[in-house]
C-alpha cells in the first residue's frame, strides 16, 4: 500500500520525477567518478610496484627511483651484502641510462636498463625470449618502431654519444631477443634492458660497479619497514624506499587530483541531496490536503512518513542506478583524457572501478536520499489536522 | 659560439648535488664570518632553506654523489621559484651555483647543458617573429645542437598542463549538464508551485503569451541574479584555490582565473539555461485549462 501510494505520487508529475532522477543520475555519476579518480592513481601504482614483486627500493640518498640521474657505487658489495641478509629473498640491481642506435634516418636515442634477468621488475615479456647471455637485448615495441628493426636482428648500440664531433662511446654489438611491456615507462617511450654488467660497461669508467636502483624482496614474515630502517642504517649512501612509502610519494605528486576528486565528490552528493529534497518538499506541499485526510481516517503517522521517505528512496535508488552506467561511461572518457599526459605508463589508470567503493559512494547518495526526505515527511505527518482541511478547503 | 653585441648568452649546466652537511653550527668558520676562507658563494631555493633551516651567510657541504666529500660553498642568496607551471608538481631543491664552479664539482669540463639567448628586436620588421628567425639562423650554421624559440620550448614543457586543461574542460562539460538538469528541475517545481495563481491570472482574462512572458521573464531574473552571485562565489573560490595552491606547492603561479570572459561565458549561459527552462515550464502550465490549474 505504502509503496503503491509512494509510485502514484512519483507518477502524477512525470516530467519533474524524470527531471529529478536525471539530475541525481548525473550527480550520482560524477561521485562515482570522483570515488574512481581519488583511489585509481593509488591502487593503479600499487598494482606496478606489486606486480614488480619487490617489497623495498634502495636508491642514492635523497632520491627516487629514476627520478635523478644519481647512481650509487660498489654496486657488487652492496648487492652481496644484502644477499647475506637473512630477511632478503631477492636483489635486483639496476642501472639506468640512455643508449643510441644509428638508423638510415640518424641516431635514435632511447632508454637503456641494465638489469639481472634473473631478479628483474621492470618489464613483461611480450614476444621472443628473456635475455640469457650478455650481449642480449630486450626492448619496447616503441623501440622496435622507431629503429625499424626485428627480433632476431643483431644492432651495434651505444653508451654516450658526442653531437659535437658525431661520435658514439660505448660501443656494443648486441642481439635482440625479446619484445617486452615496460610497465613504469609510457608506450611511447623507447626502452631497451641488457645484464647489468653490460650497461656498466658501455658507459664506460664513470658507470663501473654502479646502480641506480637496487630492488629488494624481502622473505615471507619479514617486516619490509624494519628492513628498510635496517639497511639505511647500515648503508647511509642510501634510501630504501618501502611501497607505502612509494605510494605516499605518489600521493604527494598526484595529491591535486585527490582533492579535487573529494572536493567534486561533496558537490555531487549535495547536489543530489538538493534535488531530492526539493522535490519532495514541494511534493508534500502540494498534497497536504491529501495527508490530512488520510490522517483523519487514521492512517498512522508511521506510515505517512514512511510513503514520503520512500518517493526519496525510490528517487535516489533510480537516479543512483543509472548514474553508475553513466558514470562509468564519463570515466573512461575522462581516463582517455588524463592517460595522454606524457610519460605516463601504458596500463595506468586514474579511474579505477573498485566494486566495494563504489557501491559505498552510491549508498551514500542512497542515504542522503533517506534523510532528504525526512524532514518533508516529518512536517507533513504532523500537521494539525483539522487547521490543514480547512485551509484546504478554503484554498 | 661568441656574444655579440646583440646577444646575451647564459651558459647553463644542470646536475644533482648532494649537500651532505646542511647544518653550520659544525663549522668552525661560522663563529667568525668576515674571516671565514672564501668559499664559493651559492643560491638556494626556499623550499630548501624552510625544510632544512639555512640561511644566508651559511656555509654547507656540496657533492655531486652521494658519499663524496665535496667541497664547503657559502650561501649567498635565497631564491624563489618562478611561475613555472612544469616545476609546479616536482618536490625537488634547487641549489644553484656559478657555471664553472658545478663543471668543477661535476666534472664537466667545459661544458654546457644549454644556453639561453636574447635576441635583439629592435629595428626588425616584426619583433614577434625575432627568435624564429634567429633559431633557424644558429640551426643552419649549428654542428651538434639545436636552437628552440622560447614559445615552442614553452610549448612542450606545459603539455602536462594542456592535458589537466582538458581534463578541467570536461568536468566542466559535466557540471554544465548536471547544473541545466537542476535549474529545469527547479524551475519546474517553482512554476508548478503557481499553478493555482496561473488559473487566476488566465481566468481574470491575461492571455497565454502573457503568462508565458512573465514566467520567462523570471526565470531569467532568476538565473541571472543566481548567475551573478555565482560569479562573486567563483572569484570568492578562485581566490581560495590560488592562496591554498600557492602555498602547498611554494610558487607564485595562479592556479585558478577568473577573467571578464569566464564570466561573460558563465552568466550567458545561465540566461540561456534560464530562458529555456522557464519557456518549457512555462508553455506546459499555459496549455493546461485554467480551471484544472485552480484545481476544478
Amino acid at each position: 500500500m505504502i509503496t503503491r501510494l509512494a509510485l502514484a505520487a512519483l507518477l502524477r508529475r512525470r516530467a519533474r520525477t524524470a527531471l529529478t532522477i536525471a539530475g541525481v543520475a548525473v550527480a550520482a555519476a560524477m561521485l562515482l567518478d570522483m570515488v574512481m579518480l581519488g583511489s585509481g592513481m593509488r591502487e593503479s601504482f600499487r598494482g606496478f610496484i606489486d606486480q614488480q614483486g619487490f617489497q623495498l627500493r634502495l636508491t642514492p640518498r635523497g632520491t627516487m627511483p629514476f627520478d635523478s640521474e644519481a647512481t650509487v657505487g660498489g654496486a657488487a658489495a652492496l648487492v652481496s651484502a644484502l644477499r647475506a641478509d637473512p630477511d632478503v629473498a631477492r636483489v635486483g640491481p639496476v642501472l639506468g641510462g640512455k643508449h643510441f642506435i644509428a638508423t638510415d634516418s640518424g641516431m635514435v636515442a632511447g632508454f637503456l636498463l641494465g638489469i639481472d634477468p634473473a631478479a628483474q621488475g621492470d618489464y613483461q615479456l611480450e614476444e621472443g625470449r628473456d635475455l640469457a647471455s650478455a650481449d642480449e637485448m630486450v626492448v619496447s615495441a616503441a623501440w622496435l618502431a622507431a629503429t625499424g628493426r626485428r627480433l632476431g636482428d643483431t644492432v651495434r648500440v651505444a653508451g654516450g654519444y658526442d653531437p659535437q664531433l658525431r661520435r658514439t662511446t660505448g660501443e656494443r654489438l648486441v642481439r635482440v631477443v625479446g619484445r617486452g611491456r615496460f610497465q613504469m615507462l609510457a608506450a611511447t617511450d623507447r626502452a631497451a634492458a641488457v645484464p647489468l654488467a653490460i650497461a656498466q660497461a658501455m658507459g664506460g669508467a664513470d658507470r663501473a660497479d654502479r646502480v641506480s636502483v637496487l630492488l629488494v624482496e624481502t622473505r615471507a614474515g619479514a617486516d619490509a619497514e624494519a628492513l628498510a630502517r635496517r639497511i639505511e642504517l647500515g648503508e647511509p649512501r642510501l634510501t630504501a624506499l618501502s611501497t607505502e612509502a612509494a605510494l605516499k610519494f605518489v600521493d604527494e605528486r598526484l595529491g591535486y587530483f585527490r582533492q579535487l576528486a573529494f572536493i567534486l565528490a561533496s558537490v555531487s552528493l549535495a547536489v543530489g541531496f538538493l534535488l531530492v529534497t526539493t522535490l519532495v518538499t514541494v511534493s508534500v506541499n502540494e498534497r497536504i490536503g491529501e495527508i490530512a485526510v488520510m490522517r483523519a481516517i487514521g492512517v498512522a503517522r508511521a506510515r505517512i512518513v514512511a510513503q514520503i521517505v520512500l518517493e526519496g528512496v525510490a528517487l535516489s535508488v533510480t537516479g543512483a542506478t543509472l548514474g553508475l552506467g553513466l558514470g562509468l561511461v564519463t570515466a573512461r572518457w575522462l581516463n582517455g583524457i588524463l592517460a595522454t599526459f606524457p610519460g605516463l605508463p601504458a596500463a595506468f589508470d586514474f579511474f579505477r572501478f573498485e566494486p566495494i567503493a563504489a557501491v559505498r559512494a552510491l549508498g551514500l547518495l542512497v542515504v542522503c536520499g533517506i534523510a532528504a526526505g525526512i524532514w518533508p515527511a516529518w512536517r507533513a505527518a504532523t500537521l494539525p489536522i483539522a487547521t490543514t482541511l480547512r485551509e484546504e478547503a478554503v484554498a | 659560439m661568441r656574444p655579440s653585441p646583440h646577444t646575451i648568452l647564459a651558459g647553463c649546466l644542470i646536475g644533482a648535488l648532494v649537500l651532505p652537511v646542511l647544518r653550520p653550527a659544525a663549522l668552525p668558520a661560522q663563529a667568525s664570518r668576515p674571516a671565514a676562507p672564501a668559499h664559493r658563494t651559492i643560491a638556494i631555493d626556499e623550499r630548501l632553506a624552510e625544510a632544512t633551516g639555512l640561511a644566508v651567510g651559511d656555509t654547507v657541504r656540496l657533492a655531486a654523489v652521494a658519499g663524496a666529500t665535496g667541497e664547503l660553498a657559502r650561501i649567498a642568496a635565497i631564491t624563489r621559484r618562478g611561475a613555472d607551471p612544469s616545476e609546479v608538481a616536482r618536490n625537488e631543491y634547487k641549489v644553484r651555483l656559478h657555471l664553472d664552479h658545478l663543471q668543477a664539482l661535476t666534472g664537466s669540463g667545459d661544458r654546457v647543458g644549454r644556453f639561453a639567448v636574447r635576441s635583439r628586436i629592435d629595428g626588425t620588421a616584426d619583433p614577434a617573429d625575432a627568435p624564429d628567425r634567429l633559431a633557424d639562423a644558429i640551426n643552419q650554421v649549428a654542428f651538434g645542437f639545436r636552437a628552440y624559440p622560447a614559445r615552442a620550448v614553452a610549448v612542450e614543457t606545459s603539455s602536462t598542463f594542456r592535458v589537466v586543461n582538458r581534463f578541467h574542460r570536461a568536468i566542466g562539460v559535466i557540471t554544465i549538464v548536471a547544473s541545466a538538469i537542476f535549474l529545469l528541475c527547479i524551475t519546474l517545481l517553482k512554476v508548478d508551485e503557481r499553478r493555482r495563481d496561473v488559473g487566476a491570472l488566465r481566468l481574470i482574462g491575461c492571455s497565454r503569451a502573457t503568462v508565458l512572458r512573465a514566467i520567462v521573464l523570471e526565470a531569467t531574473l532568476v538565473a541571472l541574479a543566481g548567475s551573478l552571485l555565482g560569479a562573486v562565489l567563483g572569484w570568492g573560490a578562485s581566490s581560495i584555490v590560488n592562496w591554498y595552491y600557492q602555498g602547498v606547492y611554494q610558487t607564485p603561479l595562479r592556479f585558478t582565473l577568473v577573467t571578464p570572459g569566464i564570466v561573460a561565458f558563465a552568466v550567458g549561459l545561465s540566461l540561456v539555461l534560464g530562458v529555456v527552462s522557464g519557456l518549457v515550464a512555462g508553455r506546459r502550465l499555459v496549455r493546461t485549462a485554467p480551471l484544472t490549474l485552480v484545481g476544478r
